[in-house]
């Protein structure tokens, strides 16, 4: 973090030099609405700004390690609307955040409780844009317990709800995760149900849900079969994102499904809806995505332009050629 | 500190701050919908009442939601004016949801000065990057100013680049408050970090020997590592001249750079090192930008028009 003085627009240009795969979505910009920025590096944030990766989500999950206290669960909120926003804003990204007890760590009802207590103070913060990731892990009764709770409160809030989705026991967790949030009183258009897959795809559209899909290598969704997905539902309330988290993922896996949705023949308005616009609406309806924040440099100048001053420009690092020998 | 409940602390603000709140309340009406103002109003009423607290910290961190964040732009007399009333403070350019949180502040009950300090110390640990901002902006104006002092130390240990910016630049807390070695590190990290330096409220006031000798040891890193030295540095150096950091000046008197050559002659004009008078009387530029009357002020704005 220094130098930024000698920083000129140049620098904070994207890399002219694409990987070649790249090369057919140049210029395109993408929205990631699920990805765990907190377990990435910066070459992370460099290679997705440089894909063309404009804004993302990151929602509150496990963070491999049980907690064990609620002051490690509040540093953790405190820090997806505080330290990663401004990681992330030195690429240029506009990081927007959900807040939420994840269902695997929902388990441990006594730090629950106290979880439950400190949310609300979080979830009207600026950036936030709904409640997540919440839902099914083990399918446990204390996870359901604190999945209603939290669908209440982001009724209260008028906030849309991202669902997290078991990895065993898939479908019938899908199924129960939407009947709960019927139950509760959600509208259906404000909750994005996440990690689909072609078993559970059509009872979540059928039923006015959005469907998000994680593309994550072994576990979860593959590119090529997303694009069949594509090619049989179109893209009306579809949208994909990378969950790139700590485990063995991708952040540039919306960027690279884009390239190979336009590679077997799906128009580019069907890319830019499953890739960046479908998460912006269902999202949006927080109220708190502003789009003059991050589609075109340009405007994010334009914004800041009263500093006076360069280095504030959205805190923008500047840019390290990885491919260079000498380290200045 | 007394903790009287039944009478009012001697010394709870530094300045007027009925007539204060009452400005702001102008400038928020006029950037704000009815509607909003309505529910500004409506929340600042139940500041006072210790019960509401939760609702307080709600609304706190709602703010933008209901005043969205155009930016303020006041006319001259209006920055006079609340300079009048609180000496070098700066909402110029503040966006309208940083003033109403502050403007929220400054509505908390100060008769239990023990709960006033706890619930505004509470904010701070779970604060998003703009609410920090405001918290940080508001140390200023907040009452019982000499409590503010290790916050204040603990914001310039922060590394978000904005959140540091509200407590170093135009920010008249830290040059009244903070000790010696905070003020430092406060000036230290502002360098650091390329903060627009010229905005540090009563920079070359609080300016000291320990000061000077660390920056002469940074500027001679900086030399090592082939990197740029921000010229306002000098401003802090000039009247603490010795046989050490003369040659520094000397240096930089001598700069391919004319910044840095400006910056030369106004910290020899600071200066009453014998040296230092001898070297501008046998350098004719150094003499003839003293003669301009060429100011750290100019400085600093040519350096910032060339970095933006």
């Amino acid at each position: 973090m220094c130098c930024s003085k000698d920083l000129t627009e140049k620098d904070l240009e994207p890399r002219v030099e694409l990987p070649l795969y790249l090369e057919s979505i140049k210029g395109m910009n993408f929205f990631d609405p699920h990805v765990h920025m907190t377990s990435r590096t910066t070459d992370d944030y460099q290679a997705m700004a440089d894909a063309g990766v404009v804004g993302l989500i990151e929602p509150a999950f496990w963070l491999g390690q049980p907690r064990t206290g609620l002051s490690t669960f509040q540093d953790y909120y405190s820090s997806l609307v505080g330290w990663e926003r401004f990681r992330s804003s030195q690429f240029g990204i506009k990081h927007y955040c959900t807040i939420g007890l994840n269902s695997r760590e929902a388990n441990n009802e006594a730090l629950s409780e106290q979880v439950m207590e400190i949310l609300p103070l979080f979830i009207y913060k600026e950036g936030v844009v709904g409640v997540g990731e919440i839902g099914f892990d083990d399918q446990t009764a204390a996870e359901e317990k604190y999945y209603r709770l939290q669908l209440l409160l982001a009724k209260d809030a008028s906030l849309p709800v991202q669902i997290h989705t078991p990895h065993r026991d898939k479908k019938r967790g899908t199924q129960r995760s939407m009947d709960i949030a019927i139950e509760c009183g959600l509208d259906p258009g404000f909750v994005i149900v996440d990690h689909n897959n072609e078993e559970t795809v059509e009872e979540v559209l059928d039923r006015g849900f959005w469907a998000a899909f994680s593309i994550y290598p072994f576990t979860k969704m593959g590119n090529e079969r997303m694009v069949e997905v594509v090619k049989k539902y179109g893209a009306e309330r579809i949208m994909i994102n990378s969950a790139a988290d700590w485990g063995i993922s991708d952040p540039l896996a919306v960027p690279k499904t884009a390239v190979l949705m336009k590679q077997s023949g799906i128009s580019d308005e069907a890319i830019h809806l499953v890739t960046y616009k479908n998460a912006i609406t269902a999202f949006g309806q927080s109220g708190q995505i502003n789009v003059a924040d991050f589609e075109g440099v340009k405007q994010i100048d334009q914004s800041l332009k009263f500093q006076g001053n360069t280095v504030l420009r959205g805190g923008q690092a500047p840019r390290v050629n990885k491919d260079s020998l000498i380290i200045r | 500190m007394s903790t009287t409940k039944d009478k009012i602390h001697p010394i709870v603000y530094s300045y007027d701050a009925d007539s204060l709140i009452s400005k702001l309340a102008i400038i928020i009406e006029r950037y704000t919908t009815p509607d909003t103002w309505q529910w500004l109003k409506e929340k600042s009423s139940q500041i006072r009442d210790e019960e509401n607290i939760q609702h307080f910290m709600i609304a706190f961190a709602a703010t933008p939601r209901k005043t969205g964040k155009q930016l303020i732009n006041l006319s001259e007399e209006e920055i006079r004016e609340i300079q009048q009333i609180r000496p070098h403070l700066t909402i110029q350019h503040w966006p309208i949801d940083r003033l109403c949180r502050v403007w929220f502040l400054m509505h908390l009950d100060t008769m239990n000065p023990k709960e006033y300090i706890r619930v505004i110390e509470s904010l701070f640990p779970t604060a998003e990057m703009n609410e920090l901002i405001a918290l940080y902006s508001s140390l200023p104006l907040l009452a019982f100013p000499e409590n503010w002092r290790a916050q204040c130390a603990e914001g310039i240990r922060n590394n978000i680049a904005d959140v540091l910016e509200s407590i170093m630049c135009n920010n008249p807390y830290p040059s009244e408050n903070l000790d010696e070695p905070a003020w430092n590190q406060l000036v230290l990290k502002a360098i650091f970090t390329e903060k627009p330096i010229n905005q540090i409220v009563n920079l070359e006031l609080r300016a000291n020997q320990s000061l000077a000798n660390t920056l002469s040891d940074y500027a001679h890193e900086r030399w090592a590592a082939h990197r740029d030295i921000n010229p306002l540095l000098w401003r802090c150096v000039g009247k603490f001249m010795n046989e050490k950091i003369f040659p520094d000046i000397m240096r930089i008197a001598l700069s391919e750079n004319s910044t840095e050559r400006e910056a030369a002659a106004l910290a020899c004009s600071m200066s009453t090192y014998p040296p230092a008078k001898e070297l501008v009387d046998k350098n004719d530029e150094l003499r003839s930008i003293i003669k301009s009357g060429m100011t750290w002020d100019d400085i600093g704005k040519k350096l910032e028009k060339n970095s933006s």
